[in-house]
C-alpha cells in the first residue's frame, strides 16, 4: 500500500517539476530582452506580409500578458501542437518526429557503453585497490572526465579521416530499419565518444561503493562463512552497490543529453541536438522551444525511474 | 603510509588532526599539503598567468595577424604551438582564447556562486516554507540539462561575453544552493549558533558573523569545481559556434576550425585542446585538495 503511495506521490512531483521547467523555459526564451519571438519574426520581416505576420504574432500571443501567452502555449504543447518551423516550414512534431529516434538510439548505446565501462573497470578496480588493475581503472577515469567529448570526437573524426579516410559525411544518415548494420556503423562512433564521460564517472561511482560495501560486517561474515568468490562478488558487492551506481547514471543522462547536442554535430547525425543548433543559429524559436521542452522532460522521467527502480533493487526501501 | 618530505613528524605521528594542519599551516598551506592540490596550485597558477597576459594582449603576436608565408609551420621557438592555414600563431591565439574563457568563467561562477550561497544560507537558515519553494524551484533548475539551459538562454541573450557568463553560471546555481544549504541546516542546530539566539543576536549577525564562516571551505571548494565546469562549457558553447563573436579569439572555436585541418596539421587541434584539458584538470585537482584541506575524512594521504 505505501508502495503505492511513494510511487503516486514521485509521479505528482514530477508533474510539478515538469510544469516548473515549462515556465523557466517559458520566461527564457519569452521574456528576457530581446524577446525571443520579436527577434525570430525580424530575421524574415522582409518576406512575410503584415497579415502573416498578425497571424504570426496571434498564434504566439504577442501583446498579451504573459500568463495568458504561457497557458495558450502550455494548451497546444499538450494538445501535441508544437507549433510551426519559421524556417521550414513543417510542423515542429514532424521536424521532432524525425530527430527524436536518433537521439535516443544514440543516448542507448552510449549509456549501454557507459554503464558496462564503467562497472565493469570499477568493480575489477575495486576489488584490487591499490594495485596495477586499480590504476589502469583510475587512468581510464582521469582521461574519460579530463578530456571534452568535442575535443575527444573530433580527434576521433580526424583520426579516422587520415588513416580508414573515412567521413562522417560521406553517408547520409540511414534508419535502423533500413540498414542495421550501416546505421550501426554510424552511430557507434559517436557513442563511444559519449559514453566515455559517463563510463569514468560511474566507474569513480562503483569501485567507491565496492570497497565501502567490501568492509562492512555482513560481506565480511559472507567471506568468513565460505561464500565462493563468484558469489560474493556479484550476489554481495554487485547487488549492493548497484543503488549508487544507478543514482550516478541518473545524474549522468543529464550530461548524456547535452552531450548529444555536441557528438551529433561532430559526426553530422540528424538527431534532437542536431536540430537544436540549427534552429538556434536560425534563431528558429519554435522548434528550440520544444527541443529543450522534451530534452528536459527526458532528464525529468529517467531520474523519476531512478527514483522507483530504488524500490526494486532495495529491499529496504520497500518497508516504507 | 609512506612518509613525504613535505609533512612534518609530528603529523606522522599523531594521524594528522586536519584541523590542526589548516590553523597551523593556513589555507594555502593546507592545500599545498595535499599531492593533488598541490599540482592543482601549480597548473592553475600557469594558467592565470597565461590568461592575463592573453587578456593584456601580451602574446608573442596579435592573434589575428597572418602572416601568409608562414602557414601551417610546425612546432618551432618562434611558434611553439605552430600556425594555421592562415599562418596565424597557435600559442598568441590560445593565449587570448584561455583569457576570454577565464573571464567569463570567472564572472559565471561569480553569479552562480553569489546567488546559489544566498539561496542555500536561505533555505537552509530560514523556515520550512521558504525553504521549500527554494529548493522546489532548485529541483526544477536542476532538470535542465545545464548545456542546455546555456545554450536557451545564449538563444535569448545572445553570444557577449557578459550573456555567455550569465546563461553559463545560471544553471550552475542550483548546485551551489544544495551544497551550501546541507552545512547551514546542520549548523543551525549547532550549539554555538544557539547560543548565539539565547543571546539575542540578530538573524543576519548569526548568519554572516556564524554561519557563514563556517561554510567558506565548502563553497571554496565547489568554487574551483565550478570554475573547471565553467571553462568546459564556455568551450562547448564556442565550439558550437555560439560564443563570443569572431575578432576575439576561442578556444573551443580553434578546436572546430581545426577538425578540417588537423590531418596535415595535428598541432591546431593539440594546442587549444592542451590548453582546454590543462585548464579544467587544473581546476579540479585545486578543488580535490581544498576538499581533502577542509575535511580530514576524503583526505587522501600521500
Amino acid at each position: 500500500m505505501s508502495v503505492y503511495l511513494a510511487v503516486v506521490r514521485r509521479i505528482l512531483s514530477m508533474i510539478v517539476t515538469l510544469i516548473g521547467v515549462s515556465i523557466i523555459i517559458f520566461i527564457v526564451l519569452r521574456l528576457l530582452p530581446g524577446n525571443a519571438v520579436q527577434a525570430s519574426l525580424g530575421v524574415s520581416e522582409g518576406l512575410l506580409t503584415h497579415a502573416q505576420i498578425a497571424a504570426l504574432d496571434k498564434y504566439y500571443g504577442v501583446g498579451q500578458p504573459a500568463v495568458q501567452q504561457y497557458f495558450s502555449w502550455l494548451h497546444a504543447t499538450l494538445t501535441g501542437n508544437l507549433g510551426v518551423s519559421l524556417v521550414s516550414r513543417s510542423a515542429v512534431s514532424t521536424l521532432i518526429g524525425t530527430a527524436l529516434p536518433v537521439t535516443l538510439e544514440l543516448a542507448f548505446f552510449a549509456m549501454l557503453i557507459g554503464v558496462l565501462i564503467g562497472v565493469g573497470f570499477g568493480m575489477w578496480s575495486g576489488l584490487h585497490p591499490g594495485r596495477w588493475q586499480d590504476d589502469l581503472g583510475q587512468g581510464v577515469s582521469v582521461v574519460g572526465l579530463a578530456i571534452p567529448t568535442f575535443i575527444l570526437g573530433t580527434l576521433l573524426v580526424v583520426f579516422m579521416a587520415s588513416k580508414f579516410h573515412y567521413f562522417p559525411s560521406s553517408l547520409p544518415f540511414v534508419g535502423i530499419a533500413t540498414n542495421p548494420w550501416l546505421n550501426f556503423q554510424q552511430i557507434i562512433f559517436p557513442a563511444l565518444v559519449l559514453s566515455l564521460g559517463i563510463g569514468a564517472a560511474i566507474l569513480r561511482t562503483t569501485r567507491a561503493a565496492v570497497l565501502e560495501v567490501e568492509n562492512l560486517n555482513f560481506a565480511r561474515t559472507a567471506l568468513g562463512k565460505g561464500v565462493s568468490r563468484r558469489a560474493f562478488i556479484w550476489r554481495h558487492l554487485f547487488l549492493n552497490s548497484l543503488t549508487a551506481v544507478l543514482t550516478m547514471s541518473g545524474i549522468q543522462f543529464g550530461y548524456l543529453l547535452g552531450g548529444t547536442v555536441i557528438i551529433e554535430q561532430i559526426f553530422i547525425l540528424p538527431g534532437m541536438g542536431r536540430l537544436l543548433i540549427t534552429s538556434i543559429t536560425n534563431r528558429d524559436f519554435p522548434v528550440v522551444q520544444s527541443v529543450t521542452l522534451i530534452f528536459a522532460a527526458g532528464f525529468v522521467i529517467v531520474n523519476m525511474l531512478v527514483d522507483l527502480c530504488y524500490a526494486l533493487i532495495d529491499p529496504r526501501t520497500r518497508k516504507r | 603510509m609512506s612518509i613525504d618530505a613535505t609533512s612534518s613528524p609530528l603529523d606522522t605521528v599523531l594521524g594528522v588532526d586536519q584541523e590542526l594542519v589548516v590553523r597551523h599551516r593556513g589555507w594555502v598551506g593546507a592545500v599545498w599539503h595535499s599531492r593533488n592540490g598541490r599540482l592543482g596550485m601549480i597548473i592553475v597558477g600557469v594558467i592565470l598567468v597565461a590568461g592575463i597576459f592573453g587578456l593584456a594582449g601580451l602574446t608573442p603576436y596579435a592573434p589575428d595577424a597572418q602572416y601568409p608565408n608562414a602557414a601551417l609551420k610546425g612546432l618551432s621557438w618562434a611558434h611553439l604551438m605552430g600556425t594555421d592555414q592562415y599562418g596565424r600563431d597557435v600559442f598568441s591565439n590560445a593565449l587570448q582564447g584561455l583569457g576570454v574563457s577565464l573571464e567569463i568563467a570567472f564572472l559565471s561562477v561569480l553569479i552562480a556562486g553569489v546567488i546559489g550561497t544566498l539561496g542555500g544560507i536561505v533555505a537552509g537558515f530560514l523556515g520550512k516554507w521558504t525553504s521549500a519553494v527554494i529548493m522546489r524551484f532548485t529541483d526544477m533548475l536542476f532538470a535542465i540539462p545545464t548545456v542546455l539551459f546555456a545554450l536557451a538562454i545564449v538563444t535569448a541573450l545572445g553570444p557577449s561575453i557578459l550573456d555567455s557568463s550569465i546563461a553559463i553560471g545560471v544553471g550552475w546555481v542550483p548546485i551551489f544552493v544544495r551544497v551550501v544549504r546541507s552545512p547551514v541546516l546542520a549548523l543551525r542546530e549547532s550549539d554555538f549558533v544557539r547560543a548565539g539566539r539565547v543571546l539575542g543576536y540578530s538573524r543576519l549577525r548569526l548568519l554572516f558573523r556564524h554561519i557563514l564562516p563556517n561554510v567558506t571551505g565548502v563553497i571554496a571548494v565547489q568554487t574551483s569545481l565550478a570554475l573547471a565546469w565553467a571553462i568546459l562549457a564556455e568551450a562547448s558553447l564556442s565550439f558550437l559556434g555560439l560564443g563570443p563573436p569572431p575578432p576575439t579569439a576561442s578556444l573551443g572555436e580553434m578546436v572546430a576550425d581545426s577538425s578540417s585541418l588537423a590531418s596535415v596539421a595535428w598541432w591546431t587541434l593539440a594546442g587549444p585542446s592542451l590548453v582546454i584539458v590543462l585548464a579544467v584538470i587544473g581546476f579540479n585537482f585545486l578543488g580535490d585538495g581544498l576538499r581533502d584541506a577542509s575535511d580530514p575524512r576524503t583526505r587522501t594521504r600521500s
